[in-house]
């Protein structure tokens, strides 16, 4: 059923820029091995019988959906705004569900112990009251006014400063978070996480950025951004069970896991179950 | 004199030049390479400097250097008035030094090839990678082990050198390839001696000791 | 079997964390700043996270991922998160019991550890981890020369062997405490006595390469025939 249900999401499998004419990539997709194609006509997404599926190229990457009734791609609108850079930051590859991808990229708590010096350090630990709420109409999980301080925040920040978050989920396995933009305090910066599925304990995760920074080369965003990420990976390979429990018995969130909270409950009404468990194992 | 790095954050051989510098507490340069996914370092730019394209890669001055035991020698004999890290006074412990210099590159050939592997699906034989690096594990704990027996901490005599930094990255991110620390306990004491230095830094996969911090921490 | 012996005192000074498998149960093994030792379930009861990547302060053990703490029998302490709220009581790390004998340390997987007893005057060797079952390991120990000839086993059982070698005319001790933490991995904690000297215990640290050696290349030959 779990799989049934993830089939019809749509996932990013490549990086668009990587797939000039005649580059091939082999992937594996919900346990379906993939082959992915440039030709002359456009993408081909083709599996080990011939099956093919359709694609499409957004966020500098290129997508596809394996079910008969994918759901609407959702949208990125700031990816398309005039003056912002979009960094894709290449591929890496994590043994964990793609569910405790998402949910570790929208939590806070941890940034003073994994990020330490970047996205926060001791004695500035504290998570303040947030809002977290679904958007029934567009089916999300979002949480705003989340606030932290952070003695790095971006690339483009010079020293420590109260940080502003909005974090939206728009499928199971896509985060996107909007943070204040050291450069530009009327704007905010997107940062995005595609998670692409391979089985339920491993994926390949796939940042994406939509930033206002002149000043930076692509390749220092690029690894300011991998540099967070691998950070996180050897948490993501620790964390037993492996699979996103869904059962409230199982793990013990607190105030600062409301985000967390909702996206388990989230997924569980959806019946978006691939990469979790739902009893005590 | 100062230098210019060309780095790549998650290279745990860019990452001994910067750990070196760091415990060394000198300023540089640094000019960020797109090794994933862009494959800079095999970009025209970056093989007219480095023909092998590798990275790191070390240029002061007219001074180009491509392989990290020499960079590590050559930081450690410019900025350490001390000798000790890179100890040429002494003919038995430098050839000792460079003895481990060689072992390091086996660990970047074993640990590391693992590593790329298990995170960046580099097309790489993980299980022979990681059957290398298990065996370098055993020469290295053996080593250690003898070391602890006449109180020594560190690979070579009474002071941390340039073979303990040259050692240390790939030993200390071999979890992202799947080689767990468990069964080393004399490395594990290693790492954690390194970990402590003043001066340390860290990167990805290997984090901070945060049981140093305990002074900065509002609870204890 | 659920009381092992994990490893060595010696290898688990104050402020460290270590990892042991023990009848299929992941657990942390850590020691206090006072020198307190602590075995529990390797799993941070807020996300799940192994707490043997965690780091010590002072008589509580953190988790790497968001720092909560957690101090005698496991309950946590304080969460970084909230650093105002007393956390509620239920909130624990699942503890085991934990024993410190002859310079070992051993956890029970149920119940109260009941370390099994070795001769008195032993000091730490080392501790050494082979890809074999535990019987393999304990039957190279005893067939495995040093310098020249065989040891004389003075006991063994299923859960060691304790031999006597001559070095430098001294008759030593040594005895090996297994355990095989997981299926075909056997990781064997060895003490000698107590007036052995550095360079005797060189010598004795590589018989226990060669030992492994003997033990480890008799399993790719069964393994060899097996296949054929």
């Amino acid at each position: 059923m779990s799989l049934v249900y993830a089939k019809n999401d749509w996932y990013a499998i490549a990086a668009a820029d990587e797939m000039t004419l005649g580059q091939q990539r082999q992937t594996l997709l919900l346990g379906t091995p993939l082959t992915v194609t440039a030709t002359d006509e456009g993408v081909v997404v083709r599996d080990d019988q011939g099956k093919t599926y359709p694609y499409q190229i957004k966020f500098d990457h290129v997508w596809t959906a394996l079910g008969d009734a994918p759901r609407a791609l959702f949208d990125i609108p700031e990816g398309d705004e005039p003056g912002r850079r979009c960094v894709p930051c290449g591929v890496v590859r994590v043994k964990c569900s793609p569910l405790r991808a998402v949910e570790n990229f929208l939590d806070i708590a941890h940034f003073p112990f994994v990020h330490t010096d970047i996205l926060g350090a001791e004695p500035h630990t504290e998570v303040e009251p947030y809002k977290v709420e679904i958007r029934e109409e567009q089916d999300e999980v979002w949480a705003t006014k989340v606030r932290f301080f952070q003695p790095k925040a971006a690339k483009s920040a010079g020293s420590g400063i109260t940080t502003e978050y909005e974090y939206r989920v728009p499928a199971p396995t896509v985060a996107v978070l909007y943070k204040t933009c050291p450069p530009k305090p009327e704007a905010q910066d997107v940062i995005a996480i595609f998670v692409q599925p391979r089985g339920e304990e491993e994926c390949d995760v796939w940042p994406w950025m939509a930033l206002y920074d002149d000043e930076s080369s692509f390749e220092e965003l690029v690894q300011f951004q991998q540099e967070i990420f691998l950070q996180d990976r050897s948490i993501l390979e620790n964390q037993l069970p492996h699979r996103l429990p869904l059962d409230p018995k199982m793990e013990i969130p607190t105030r600062a896991d409301m985000t967390s909270v909702a996206y388990r409950r989230w997924l569980k009404k959806r019946g978006a179950l691939y990469g979790a468990m739902t009893e005590v194992a | 004199m100062s230098f210019t790095l060309y780095n790549w954050v998650l290279s745990g051989n860019c990452y001994k030049v910067r750990l070196l510098a760091s415990l060394l507490d000198v300023a540089y340069e640094t000019v960020a390479v797109d090794f994933h996914p862009g494959q800079q370092h095999k970009s025209e730019a970056m093989l007219a400097l480095n023909p092998a394209g590798t990275l790191p890669v070390l240029v002061a001055g007219d001074l180009v250097l491509t392989e990290t035991p020499a960079m590590l020698a050559w930081i450690a004999a410019t900025f350490d008035p001390s000798g000790r890290w890179w100890p040429t006074n002494d003919a038995r412990a430098m050839a000792e030094v460079m003895e481990w210099l060689a072992f390091s590159s086996a660990l970047t050939a074993t640990s590391g090839e693992a590593r790329l592997k298990a995170v960046l699906d580099r097309p790489i034989d993980l299980p022979k990678a990681l059957a290398g690096a298990e065996r370098c594990f055993r020469q290295l704990e053996q080593h250690l082990v003898e070391r602890r027996f006449g109180g020594g901490v560190w690979l070579v005599g009474d002071h941390p050198t340039i073979a303990d930094i040259a050692c240390f990255p790939y030993v200390a991110l071999s979890p992202d390839g799947g080689l767990e620390h468990d069964a080393f306990p004399a490395i594990r004491e290693w790492l954690y001696a390194i970990r402590g230095l003043p001066g340390f830094k860290t990167m990805p996969g290997i984090h901070e000791l945060h049981e140093l911090r305990e002074g900065e921490a509002v609870h204890g | 079997m659920p009381t092992e012996p994990i490893g060595l005192s010696r290898d688990l000074p104050a402020k460290r964390v270590m990892r042991t498998m023990v009848d299929g149960q992941d657990i942390a093994v850590w020691r206090s700043a006072s020198g307190k030792i602590a075995a529990w379930a390797n799993r941070c009861p807020h996300r799940g996270m192994r707490l043997s990547h965690g780091f010590v302060r002072g008589e509580n053990l953190a988790c790497l991922y968001h720092g909560w703490h957690y101090g005698a029998h496991g309950r946590c302490t304080y969460i970084p998160a909230h650093p105002e709220l007393e956390p509620p009581a239920t909130i624990m790390a699942q503890a085991f019991s934990v024993e410190e004998r002859d310079g070992l340390i051993w956890v029970a997987s149920d119940g109260t550890a009941e370390p099994r007893g070795l001769p008195g005057g032993l000091a730490p060797l080392r501790s050494l981890t082979f890809q074999t079952a535990k019987s393999e390991a304990s039957e190279a120990f005893s067939s495995t020369p040093f310098e020249g000839n065989p040891p004389a086993v003075q006991s063994s059982d299923a859960g060691g062997i304790v031999l006597r070698v001559d070095v430098d005319s001294r008759t030593l001790n040594i005895a090996a405490a297994l355990h095989e933490a997981n299926q075909g991995e056997t990781t064997a904690h060895l003490l000698v006595s107590d007036e052995a000297t550095p360079a005797q215990k060189v010598s004795l640290s590589r018989w226990c390469e060669a030992v492994r050696r003997r033990a480890e290349a008799h399993v790719t030959t069964r393994g060899q025939e097996n296949a054929a």
